[in-house]
């Protein structure tokens, strides 16, 4: 139902796994002196820092980039940490105009999104539902989660929301709802009008 | 950022890489803070942290032989590794496709294939699991039941009071295959049992 980022995270760690990686790699190599006999780098028993490093930390132009790196390297950060939450790119408001006409409707998908609930939350076996629009009014974009209970026909329900709940859709947008995602989970809970019960029994001998 | 362009994406979904892009998300925002509070603290009071003149001295005095250096290779490359398998490895579905209701969606699915991407109706592996397991605890014989399930494979283990399991565990796999297959799941996932004996 909702939208991740997961091409960016992807990306991300590829691009940082890659960086790592090669530093690590080349570290290693500088550390046996293979990388020595191949690009002429500073021998392996040679010290890292040649000189003192009081004189370079004492730059000002040095705290300036450390200053600049941090802040920039840290919105990143913060940005990469926000983007992890999931979100649900709600449709604008849809505007319904026929062509020629005087007047347009305008209307909140979450209306509209709450009558498919309310409308699927009715048939069998359905414990609760969610509906996200997305899109615009002449290409809507309807997202479904159906939560069932264990006993309840899927198939039946899926037949029941292609030739009702998908047509009422259409015929109050006067659009049909090509694009349109379902998603089922089972949940041991029973649907609120109790359709499930539990029988007893004696048995006689 | 996550997608935005108004479009819903697929319900069956590879993993988002959220946990290992938080870690390394934080990771980076507590360097580049610690960086940057040092920085600030440097061009105020006119002297580095001494968390950063410790890391300075240590420098001065490192060779490139040194252990702390091998050390610091080793697990670069490690982190390096385990980045790019996170990033690579495309990891399971989250969903198992369920076939669409009518023949008329199957047919129009066919002819238009942007519309059958933009048309699926799914099933959670947590769903496929429950709904197996909740089948295979109406048989008779079947004591306690618990499921898992993944892509291609829903396995069962069945605890049973009988002695002879071998029926029970043909009867388990046709109950929950017919329920599944009657479910529309499609591919129709691998049915598999374990039964054991208790009491």
């Amino acid at each position: 139902m909702r939208q991740t980022a997961g091409t960016l995270n992807r990306t991300w760690l590829a691009i940082l796994g890659i960086l790592v990686l090669v530093a690590g790699v080349a570290v290693l190599l500088q550390a046996t002196g293979i990388l020595q006999n191949v690009l002429q780098t500073p021998l392996r028993g040679a010290k890292i820092v040649t000189g003192g490093l009081h004189p370079f930390f004492a730059q000002q132009w040095l705290v300036i980039l450390f200053l600049a790196v941090g802040i920039i390297v840290g919105v990143l950060a913060l940005l990469w940490i926000i983007a992890q939450i999931p979100r649900k790119n709600l449709a604008e408001t849809y505007r319904l105009q026929q062509p020629g006409a005087q007047g347009r409707t305008t209307c909140d998908p979450s209306v509209l999104a709450d009558v498919v609930v309310h409308q699927i939350n009715t048939l069998p076996g359905v414990v609760a539902s969610s509906a996200l629009l997305r899109g615009t009014a002449d290409e809507p974009d309807l997202t479904l989660k159906v939560t069932v209970n264990d006993e309840a026909d899927v198939r039946a329900l899926l037949r029941h929301l292609e030739s009702t709940t998908f047509m009422e859709l259409s015929t109050a947008l006067e659009t049909p709802v090509i694009k349109r995602r379902v998603q089922i989970d089972v949940s041991a809970r029973n649907q609120n009008s109790g359709t499930v019960t539990q029988s007893g029994g004696i048995v006689l001998q | 950022m996550s997608r935005n362009d108004g479009r819903s994406s697929r319900l069956r979904r590879r993993p988002s890489r959220t946990v290992p892009a938080i870690v390394v998300g934080i990771v980076l925002l507590a360097a580049s803070v610690a960086l940057a509070w040092a920085s600030i603290a440097r061009l105020i009071d006119g002297t580095w942290s001494t968390l950063l003149l410790g890391l300075r001295d240590w420098l001065v005095g490192l060779h490139w032989d040194d252990p702390s250096l091998w050390i610091i290779g080793i697990v670069a490359v490690v982190v390096g590794v385990v980045l790019l398998l996170c990033a690579l490895i495309p990891g399971a579905f989250s969903a198992l496709t369920v076939r669409n209701a009518t023949a008329r969606a199957d047919a129009d699915a066919q002819e238009h294939e942007h519309t059958a991407a933009e048309r699926e109706t799914v099933m959670t592996r947590r769903a496929v699991a429950h709904l197996a397991r909740a089948q295979c605890v109406k048989l008779d014989g079947v004591g306690t039941a618990s499921a898992t399930a993944s892509n291609k494979r829903v396995h069962l283990k069945v605890d049973t009071s009988l002695r002879e399991t071998d029926d029970l565990r043909i009867r388990v796999i046709e109950d929950v295959r017919d329920r599944l297959n009657t479910t529309g799941l499609d591919p129709l996932p691998r049915i598999t049992a374990t039964i054991e004996t208790t009491g």
